[in-house]
């Protein structure tokens, strides 16, 4: 063990240093408190001390009430040094937090049973933190594993339709597919008008409820074979496989439709609104997923934009 | 003023224990505790002569406990028992302090004169 003496008298301090290296620990020597304390703050301090009573500067007893008053996980085990007929001074020492003590002169049969004693302690304190070390690795693989779990799922928790990642895997496959069976499809990318606004002033809940909202909204006006998806955040996207059932226009009336019927049902605390960016793709070439994405992405944020405009110019006309 | 009598001035055995603490190749450790002990004595000594002519008890208490814990240590009884009294006196300044002062300071001859021998037959 690596163990520091802090001791005023040499003659007791050389004997003490003398007898524990004889039993082969490696000894840090003091004469005085505040050396003593300075040598516990060192990189690879003793985790143990033997330190006596009396000491001209800082005695033992106060450097053990403020090594008890520091938060450690490597607490230092304590040994008081007192004279052996001083008893209230063992009984303040062991108050200030010392884990034993021994009484001078010193019985070097005592000092090394005491010292097997503390060596055990000082054993099973190791052997709990390297278990709570242990524990915590665990719990951190866990939480590693859960969240690549999360990221393995298709779908987005909060509204039930696929999230990015499903929505890529269904649109990719079906990118491939569909030049065998000749159909057009069309993606639509769909952003959601006023989100941040929600949040800000009505909280975010009322935002979740809102993207609930639009979720709802948007699996009303498609069919269940079309790919609906919350790519995050305030965006979704639709890949309608096959267009001929029904055109690209009326499709999105349906949508504008459905927004007016919600928000007109008036009992809401927000208006839920899309701004829309839509391409249809012809089948006649390979195509891929998220170049199409990009198309659709660019065509809907020049429709927010003209909403801002407009919405910008009515709000000045307004103020005239 | 009770002298304490009967004690021898330096109990050998006490020193001969600390053979057992003797790493091999190393100076005797004997040696170097007798050594340390007759460098540290002197101080202690002039430690209370100060303190009782300053009047300050509670410098000549402490003097006195280490001078008591250092000679017991090595086995000089005598001097660990006068030093004993002396830290507890109700006056550790007034003139049984004095006189047991003094007769540390006569002690401390014979004691000296003990442990250079040892010392002596040691270094051979």
């Amino acid at each position: 063990m690596k163990i520091l003496i802090a001791e005023d008298d040499p003659v007791s301090c050389r004997i003490l240093a003398a007898n524990l290296k004889k039993w082969g620990h490696d000894v840090v020597v003091t004469h005085n408190g505040n050396d003593a304390w300075r040598a516990l703050h060192t990189q690879g301090a003793p985790s143990l001390a033997i330190l006596d009573r009396m000491m001209p500067d800082v005695d033992g007893i106060e450097i053990c009430r403020q090594l008890r008053r520091e938060k450690t996980d490597t607490p230092v085990h304590v040994i008081l040094l007192t004279s052996l007929n001083r008893r209230e001074d063992l009984l303040e020492g062991l108050e200030a937090g010392a884990d034993d003590y021994l009484t001078k002169p010193l019985d070097t049969h005592e000092l090394r049973a005491r010292l097997q004693a503390a060596a055990r302690i000082l054993e099973l304190q190791e052997s709990l933190r390297q278990r709570v070390r242990e524990l915590e690795a665990a719990i951190a693989e866990r939480k590693l594993a859960e969240e690549a779990l999360r990221n393995l799922s298709l779908t987005d928790q909060l509204t039930g339709l696929y999230n990015y990642r499903g929505f890529l895997n269904l649109a990719e496959h079906h990118a491939k597919t569909s030049r065998r069976s000749h159909t057009r499809s069309l993606l639509i990318y769909a952003d959601m008008d006023g989100l941040k606004e929600i949040n800000d002033t009505l909280g975010h809940r009322a935002g979740s409820a809102a993207i609930s909202a639009a979720a709802e909204i948007l699996r009303r006006t498609f069919r269940d074979c079309d790919i609906i998806a919350r790519l995050g955040g305030d965006e979704f996207a639709v890949l309608v496989p096959d267009l001929q059932q029904a055109p690209t226009a009326k499709l999105l009336e349906r949508l504008e439709q459905n927004l007016r019927n919600y928000n007109d049902e008036g009992h809401h605390e927000f208006t839920v609104g899309l701004s829309i960016g839509a391409v249809e793709i012809d089948h006649e070439e390979v195509w891929h997923i998220e170049d199409q994405m990009g198309r659709a992405d660019e065509m809907m944020y020049r429709e927010k934009r003209k909403k801002k405009c407009e919405q910008e110019s009515a709000s000045v006309r307004g103020g005239y | 003023m009770s002298l304490t009598t009967g004690l021898a001035a330096v109990d050998l055995a006490v020193l001969a224990s600390y053979e057992e603490a003797q790493i091999e190749g190393e100076p005797d450790f004997v040696v170097e505790l007798i050594d340390l002990y007759l460098d540290e004595v002197p101080r202690l000594f002039d430690s209370i002569h100060t303190a009782i002519q300053n009047d300050d008890s509670s410098t000549a208490k402490r003097a006195a406990h280490s001078l008591r814990g250092s000679s017991g240590n090595l086995g000089v009884l005598q001097i660990a028992a006068i030093a004993g009294e002396l830290e507890h006196l109700p006056n550790p300044c007034g003139t049984s302090a004095t006189q047991l002062l003094q007769s540390l300071e006569t002690e401390l001859q014979r004691v000296k004169e003990i442990l250079n021998a040892e010392r002596q037959k040691r270094s051979r």
